[in-house]
């Protein structure tokens, strides 16, 4: 078994659209996905995250970092939640992504989470 | 207390020139940071992704749903990994977030995760309750 992260991204425009929509309707389609996730098993962790006006970014290219407000700026697709999810296969994580209540200008990105057999160090 | 998440992003270049450092140096580095926040008792959980190249992105612009392997291909800095930090404001998590170990061309994004308050309009709705359960089934709560 390996944990895979769905990480939700939206366009700008997919982002805008969103807030367009009825919100029970978007909290009932995500609901009965995060259940389907929940009654297969195969759900291990989920959040969603505030709004990116919020966000502080914080650049370490200089020896002191630098935080500045606002939302991220050079990503043209928001980082706006994530599942995390453990499944036997990454078909089948690929599937489980398939599935999310997603539209156009949304995308997942399907990423494996790194575990004891990527540290390959005889670190004890 | 809010969660934070800390997201972890690195150009190409940064990431290609954090394959040149010792794996064991940067093992020590975040492990350092890591222990620094369990003792202060502000990490709820954390967790680095595998090379971006062994990804999938799945396009919901059409019907049926697109997928395709490799890095996700528009997105300049790398996603790599996050911590999540709870703490009582946002300053005391870009406290914590200019303490990582990173270097040039990584940049941390502060994102506050929401929460019961985020959703206190629709307290009365079906799934809004029933994550409240499956949070404490999963231990995320």
């Amino acid at each position: 078994m390996s944990r895979y992260m769905l990480v939700m991204r939206d366009s700008a425009e997919a982002y805008e659209a969103s807030q367009q929509v009825d919100f029970t309707e978007i909290i009932a389609a995500m609901g009965a996905y995060n259940e389907a996730l929940e009654a297969a098993g195969v759900l291990v962790a989920s959040e969603g995250l505030s709004d990116p006006s919020e966000t502080v970014v914080i650049d370490f290219s200089s020896a002191d970092p630098v935080a500045t407000d606002g939302p991220y700026g050079e990503v043209h697709e928001l980082f706006n939640g994530f599942w995390v999810i453990e499944t036997a296969t990454k078909e089948e994580a690929v599937a489980w992504g398939k599935r999310c209540p997603l539209g156009p200008g949304s995308k997942l990105e399907v990423r494996r989470f790194g575990d004891a057999s990527d540290l390959e160090l005889d670190n004890d | 207390m809010s969660k934070y998440m800390l997201i972890m992003r690195s150009t190409a270049e940064a990431l290609e020139a954090s394959k040149d450092v010792d794996f064991e140096e940067i093992i020590n580095q975040m492990g350092a940071y890591n222990e620094s926040m369990i003792n202060a008792g502000v990490m709820a959980g954390g967790d680095g992704l595998t090379d971006a190249a062994e990804g999938v992105v799945v396009d919901f612009s059409t019907e049926d749903r697109i997928v395709t392997d490799g890095p996700y291909g528009e997105v300049h800095e790398l996603f790599n990994g996050f911590w999540i930090i709870q703490v009582s404001s946002k300053e005391e998590a870009v406290e914590w977030a200019k303490r990582a170990p990173l270097g040039p061309g990584s940049k941390l994004e502060v994102r506050r995760i929401t929460d019961e308050t985020d959703f206190e309009d629709f307290a009365d709705n079906e799934y809004v309750q029933k994550e409240a359960g499956w949070r404490e089934q999963l231990g995320t709560d």
